[in-house]
């Protein structure tokens, strides 16, 4: 019978082979963790942005329509959307710190869309919003992912429009208000300009039937 | 955490303690002291090299042994033309001399056939087989016979690696070979090289003597044997000292079919010698033996899993283009939030780390085989291509012979 050379060897190799693989998540949480920490303080600073601009031309008669803050503010959204979305895939979606995110999230994505909303009103624009509702789910998901991308190349190619993702299993009061308000019984459902539903076989045309094409500048959250 | 991903952590974690092992191995053996023969004590060696059409590579064959620093007097070559129909035996028969014999077998009787008669026929305490397109350093034959000063020591591998690098295929071999160079190496020093290389390998005669020459009807002869000494509990040292050099296959259909007798062959093989695996054979049987068969087992399961996602997302992306009517836009905008991302969506994936870890373990591997084959691959082209293609081959490889095997359809040479 052959021997085996060294049992301390394997002893050894399991000890190091433990702590190589410990250390990797290790790495990869640090990083996610500066991931939230930077998330987090983008939010802090869209959300300061956009309360500044409402409060100026709110108290201080500041002239909305002279504003383009909301092009950079709209840029700053789509980034932290998809990072929280990205930290969602990493951490899971139980994770409290991407709850809390999503949920905050979702509050400036409102905030902006009350924004744009005003600015139509006052200054004689028709830019599109679009709210949309998804379920990460797994019966929903395909096809919520297939709605979404629809809407990343309907934003794309037309440059008024704003999209505005809402998960609608997170739990959140101003989440399940806006459901209500909007009647949305199923995922994915879309919204467009506060009056158009569409919550069943979403395409291409049924979209673009409601937006105006005719502003120049390109808005993706 | 679905299953996928608990397959690829546990890959992962295998991989890194089996790495670690045998890093660890390596570093212990580097330091042991080995009995190797002296210039005066080097035995009679014949060199046995079967031909079965080989006309255009017999002579650079023949030469490359010729020109060997082993001592002519000590030297025994004996070709032996398995029923070619070209000019192999004509070629061949330029090079007869006191040292080279050149046999003919009417009839294609295959290369185990070919083998035995050539042992038979030769007067060499060590045997050497080599394939009639092998190439040699001229230092190989000198490098692998030292070993047998050790009695225990019944068959030498040398540092196998390729010789053309031609085609894209051809490429993605070098590195393949060159990876092996260390983990020969290391199996040999935890005794548990289960392969010796039909192209040029080395053999004790006297186990030929008391256990038998090659199995004729085996696909993969030169595994049968190497399991075989294995079997009996002898010893198969490997010298990475000794370079030697084969054609890779040039297509992929060439290799599909070389790798399918390969694997075929070693799942046969493997059922016949199933002994092997368990304590009886310490660490072969225990660790080196079953880690390689979880690998195995892993990457087939790893190919079919992602071939399937590969597929049903092809299928995604097509309808999801066909409901745009096939209008591609600049989606993406080039900012700092983009490379932001991008880099977090890197950084911040575990698995993606670990194959960091492990390209950089290749890195390693690949810097000792340069070293001991004296030699520098072009590894800006190649190491990419290794890297991207090699899992997906090794999966493909591994199917196709495991469909052979279960159904048990005929593996041939072509």
């Amino acid at each position: 019978m052959r021997q085996i050379q060294s049992k301390r060897r394997y002893l050894l190799a399991l000890m190091i082979g433990s702590i190589i693989f410990i250390n990797g998540f290790v790495i990869t949480s640090t990083i996610l963790s500066i991931q939230l920490n930077r998330v987090s303080d983008l939010q802090d600073r869209t959300s300061y942005s956009i309360f500044e601009d409402k409060l100026n031309y709110r108290l201080f008669d500041e002239d909305i329509c002279s504003t383009n803050n909301f092009i950079k503010i709209s840029k700053d959204l789509g980034f932290q959307g998809a990072s929280i979305g990205d930290l969602e895939e990493r951490l899971g979606k139980n994770d409290d710190e991407v709850i809390f995110r999503k949920r905050f999230y979702s509050l400036v994505e409102l905030e902006h869309f009350e924004f744009i909303n005003e600015y139509n009103e006052k200054c004689n624009q028709n830019r599109t919003t679009i709210l949309f509702f998804y379920s990460n789910l797994k019966k929903d998901l395909d096809e919520s992912e297939r709605v979404g991308r629809l809407l990343d190349f309907v934003s794309e190619k037309n440059k008024n429009v704003h999209i505005y993702s809402f998960d609608i299993n997170l739990d959140s009061r101003i989440i399940n208000n806006l459901k209500q308000s909007y009647n949305i019984q199923s995922s994915p459902s879309i919204i467009i300009n506060k009056n158009q539903k569409i919550d069943s076989q979403i395409d291409l045309d049924k979209i673009e039937k409601h937006i105006s094409i005719n502003n120049p500048e390109s808005i993706h959250l | 955490m679905s299953f996928i991903i608990y397959v690829i952590y546990t890959s992962i974690y295998i991989g890194l303690v089996a790495t670690t092992f045998y890093i660890l191995t390596f570093l212990a053996d580097s330091k042991k002291e080995r009995p190797f023969f002296k210039d005066n004590e080097l035995p009679l060696v014949s060199i046995i090299i079967p031909a079965f059409n080989e006309g255009e590579t017999i002579a650079l064959t023949l030469d490359s042994i010729l020109s060997s620093n082993y001592p002519k007097n000590k030297l025994e070559i004996i070709v032996i033309d398995d029923g070619s129909n070209d000019k192999t035996f004509e070629n061949a028969l330029k090079y007869k001399s006191d040292i080279v014999k050149i046999l003919k077998q009417k009839v294609n009787g295959g290369k185990g056939k070919a083998l035995n008669r050539g042992i038979e026929e030769s007067k060499g305490e060590i045997i050497f087989t080599m394939d009639a397109d092998t190439t040699v350093h001229k230092d190989s034959l000198i490098n692998m016979t030292r070993y047998f000063k050790n009695p225990e020591v019944t068959s030498v591998t040398p540092a196998m690696v390729t010789r053309e690098t031609k085609t894209l295929i051809q490429r993605i071999q070098s590195i393949e070979y060159l990876t092996g160079l260390f983990l020969r190496k290391t199996f040999a020093a935890l005794n548990a090289i289960h392969i010796t290389p039909g192209a040029f390998s080395a053999y004790r005669k006297s186990f030929f003597d008391k256990h038998g020459g090659y199995d004729e009807d085996n696909i993969t002869e030169d595994l049968e044997m190497a399991l075989r000494i294995q079997y009996y509990k002898y010893k198969i040292e490997n010298a990475p000292e000794a370079p030697a050099f084969t054609i890779p296959p040039r297509t992929f259909l060439d290799l599909l079919k070389q790798r399918r007798r390969w694997y075929a062959g070693l799942l046969r093989n493997m059922l016949k010698y199933r002994k092997l695996f368990g304590k009886e054979y310490g660490d072969m049987g225990l660790f080196v033996l079953p880690i390689a068969w979880i690998s195995i087992f892993i990457s087939v399961f790893m190919i079919i899993y992602y071939s399937y996602k590969m597929t049903v997302k092809s299928i995604k992306e097509i309808l999801y283009y066909k409901s745009i009517n096939f209008e591609i836009l600049n989606q993406f905008e080039i900012n700092s939030y983009l490379i932001e991302r991008i880099f977090f969506q890197i950084i911040s994936n575990t698995p993606l780390l670990f194959l960091l870890l492990f390209f950089i373990v290749i890195l390693v591997y690949l810097r000792y085989a340069s070293k001991k084959i004296n030699r520098s691959e072009s590894l800006l082209i190649n190491l990419p291509l290794f890297l991207i293609f090699f899992a997906v081959l090794f999966g493909i490889w591994w199917v196709v012979s495991i469909i052979y095997v279960v159904f048990n359809k005929k593996v041939s040479w072509d």
